[in-house]
């Protein structure tokens, strides 16, 4: 068979106009415009409660509708597939020019590049706002590069008052060491209820033992500088040996539905107790209403029964400025509008919350004090006075050491190794973590 | 001296430069042999085309970006095989390799036998039975494993499926996915079966194909039933077989969607296969973990294309005797 010079040409050509369609050469939507004139700005959010989803999107309405500049394009991006769908992004440079971004993870973005200084695009009345025991967690290298949005205890003790009691136990006086929750959770563990629900898997060990690693050691695993490993100090064994009892004893759900920020065991009465971020107050008040009245919160227990140890971090929610967007002007015109702006704004979120969070503006408090339900919410108080003045920041060096800690951990509690062989593998897996990644000398203490 | 011309007669040499016109026309031309070759290579140029474009350049580029720690802000900065060093030299690494091992040799096997035996019985079926079966067979493979994960995330609740059966006979509540003991073979059930379905009717195909007079002169014989299978039908079934090993284990050992929904890796690393170990650092936002984990899915690709060649070399493929 022969085939001509022309068909083959033809051939090709259609080959390569496939080809094209196949790889769909698209470019990003950074710069754009709306048929308006208004420039595009990329907006998204990592998906928290329903409730909070629909705020986003009133306020991003109302912004796209109270000026012709800036049209903002909101995407609610599922938790799950947050970090995947982010670096995808950044890969191709369709990065968004707004994105939430935890507190944790704005030392390690500047110092990659990632994010733009909001100094100069934002005014400096607003940055002056930020109440000063928050400014060091979005403050790096002398700049601003997060604005906060608001702030939240990871671990606080959550107690079925009804339940307590018909156990023997007073929940006006809450266990205070952790030896005393132990016993609590003994006594409240009857048929089908456990005692107690806290984490017990690796990813959410790392994160939500912080406060705890803190309440028993007084550091993290990592000498100050992030120079060397620290997890085999023997405190370490301690918090080990907590979560090994609840779990070896079955005082807690062995094969738990959902992870440690859900509050769903509790909800659905499967648990007399629970550790949970501040944020789970919220969904109580928000999908279990009734819970409300049978529950009493209390700072998590202290390893020695010192109520002034921390027991939390305060992690919380920001938003930032993509480094490479080309509209930086506009995205920040937007934070400004949504966390920066009228007080108003902010204080219907917290009320929205359930008062599940806390404010991390001078004015946003002020505008809360003349708010009855604000001031007189009984789980905001105790969690304001007595979790939140003890809190650490979260720790700024890479989730590998956290994690470490948490596979530890759960090694530990699953019987796959005893709480010094888990502890001493950690002090190892951290050790490279230092070593590959370059961390000696770059932490923020000496 | 001569040569021969297609009819086999006998012409004299011709004189250097005595060109004849026809052999003038066929100078102008490609030799014949690849004349004859230019459809089959237009024939296969799209896909030689495509494979380049989407995967022999990516694949190259791959390996030249392993030599660099990739910054999406910044300039990438050359590390050399610093990466490979890296990835084989963590523990991580080759517990998830053992667990994606472990994993092909719970579900391929087990997939191979209990298709092989519902082939076998599907054959002895009448047209009508041996249809409806064959529907209701392949229906898991039609199931997305996200669907099957959570079906089975179900069954091995404390009050599901799987602990009310141990229950009959006195035992447990077993916590099946957060046992390190247990969770790597609850996992493996629902991946044998969303397999068993393909490889049933694969193996029914090869089944079929293999002549009943065979079946016939081996009872003439006096073979049982364990005899014909071990003496005729698997050796004829070699080729399926194999494809279906290669095949079976390269997709088991990439698993990554059932112990991503149904344990996230966990207990203690104990379901962490080597592509959710990549995924996992992957989802990491340090460029650290973006240069590993593209270096441990070449590595993987390479222990893959190993483990491809061991089968092979273990069962040599042969030419079917009688298909």
């Amino acid at each position: 068979m022969h085939i001509g010079r022309r068909a083959l040409n033809c051939a090709m050509a259609a080959m390569v106009v496939a080809m094209l369609a196949v790889t769909g050469c698209t470019s990003s939507s950074s710069g754009q415009k709306t048929a308006n004139g208004a420039v595009i700005v990329n907006f998204w959010q990592q998906k928290f409660e329903d409730y909070q989803q629909a705020w986003f999107k009133q306020h991003v309405d109302k912004f796209n509708s109270s000026q012709k500049k800036v049209h903002i394009n909101y995407l609610v991006v599922p938790a799950d597939t947050w970090a995947q769908k982010l670096k995808a992004a950044q890969a191709a440079g369709k990065q968004p020019d707004v994105a939430t971004t935890n507190y944790g993870a704005i030392p390690a973005g500047v110092k990659n590049g990632q994010f733009a200084a909001l100094d100069g695009l934002l005014p400096a009345a607003a940055l002056a706002d930020i109440k000063d025991n928050v400014k060091g967690f979005v403050h790096v290298n002398g700049k601003h590069f997060a604005y906060p949005m608001l702030v939240e205890p990871s671990t606080v003790l959550y107690i079925r008052k009804d339940l307590a009691t018909a156990a023997g136990l007073d929940p006006n006086t809450p266990p205070k060491t952790w030896a005393e929750l132990v016993t609590w959770a003994t006594k409240l563990t009857k048929g089908k209820v456990k005692g107690m629900t806290m984490a017990s898997v690796a990813p959410d060990l790392g994160w939500s033992s912080w406060g705890l690693q803190y309440n028993a050691c007084g550091h993290l695993p990592v000498s100050p500088d992030w120079s060397k490993p620290a997890a085999t100090d023997s405190c370490y064994e301690k918090v080990v040996g907590l979560y090994r009892s609840l779990y070896q004893n079955s005082l807690m759900p062995r094969q738990p539905k959902v992870g440690y920020a859900d509050a769903t065991p509790y909800g659905q009465g499967e648990v007399a107790m629970m550790a949970d971020g501040s944020w789970a107050v919220g969904q109580l008040k928000q999908t279990w209403p009734s819970l409300v009245a049978k529950t009493v919160v209390a700072p998590f227990p202290s390893v020695d029964g010192d109520p002034t140890k921390p027991t939390a971090t305060l992690g919380g929610w920001t938003l930032t400025v993509d480094a490479k967007s080309k509209q930086k002007q506009g995205a920040a015109s937007f934070i400004n509008y949504l966390l920066a702006g009228d007080p108003k704004i902010m204080a219907d979120f917290f009320q929205l919350t359930g008062f599940s969070k806390f404010t991390v503006r001078e004015s946003v408090d002020q505008a809360l004090a003349a708010n009855k339900a604000a001031t007189s919410d009984p789980f905001m108080k105790v969690i304001a006075d007595k979790v939140v003045p003890y809190g650490k920041a979260e720790p700024a060096y890479p989730f590998d050491i956290s994690l470490a800690m948490g596979k530890a951990i759960e090694s530990a509690m699953k019987g796959q190794s005893s709480p010094g062989a888990a502890l001493k593998t950690a002090d190892t897996q951290i050790g490279r973590v230092i070593k590959q990644q370059n961390l000696a000398g770059t932490g923020p203490g000496k | 001296m001569s040569v021969m011309n297609p009819t086999q007669e006998l012409v004299p040499p011709l004189a250097a430069g005595a060109a004849t016109p026809r052999s003038r026309r066929a100078d102008t031309r490609a030799p014949k042999h690849l004349r004859s070759n230019l459809t089959g290579y237009l024939m296969i140029a799209p896909m030689v085309i495509l494979l380049s474009i989407f995967v022999i350049g990516p694949l190259g580029y791959a390996f030249y970006l392993s030599g660099f720690q990739i910054n999406f802000y910044q300039a990438p900065k050359f590390v050399g095989l610093q990466f490979y060093r890296f990835v084989l030299t963590d523990d991580d690494f080759w517990s998830s390799l053992a667990v994606g091992l472990k994993f092909a040799l719970m579900v391929v096997p087990t997939a191979l036998v209990l298709s092989l035996l519902l082939a076998s019985f599907i054959k002895t079926l009448t047209k009508r039975a041996s249809g409806t079966l064959k529907t209701i067979v392949y229906v898991p493979a039609v199931v997305s494993p996200v669907v099957a994960s959570v079906i089975f995330l179900f069954i091995y609740q404390d009050e599901g499926f799987a602990n009310w059966f141990v229950g009959l006979f006195g035992s447990g509540p077993v916590a099946w996915l957060n046992s390190p003991v247990s969770a790597l073979p609850a996992i493996a059930v629902p991946g044998v079966w969303l397999a068993f379905g393909v490889s049933t009717l694969i193996l029914l195909a090869g089944l079929l194909d293999i002549p009943d007079s065979y079946y016939e002169s081996a009872e003439l014989d006096g073979a049982n039933f364990l005899q014909k299978l071990w003496y005729i039908t698997i050796p004829l079934l070699k080729n399926v077989l194999l494809y279906l090993l290669v095949t079976g284990f390269t997709l088991a050992i990439q698993e990554y969607q059932l112990p991503l929904i149904m344990t996230q890796g966990g207990p203690v690393q104990a379901t962490t296969t080597p592509s959710l170990y990549i995924f996992k650092n992957f989802r990491d936002q340090t460029p650290f973990s973006t240069s590993f984990s593209l270096t441990a899915a070449l590595l993987l690709f390479v222990v893959l294309g190993a483990v491809s060649i061991l089968i092979f070399r273990l069962v040599s493929s042969d030419k079917a005797i009688d298909a």
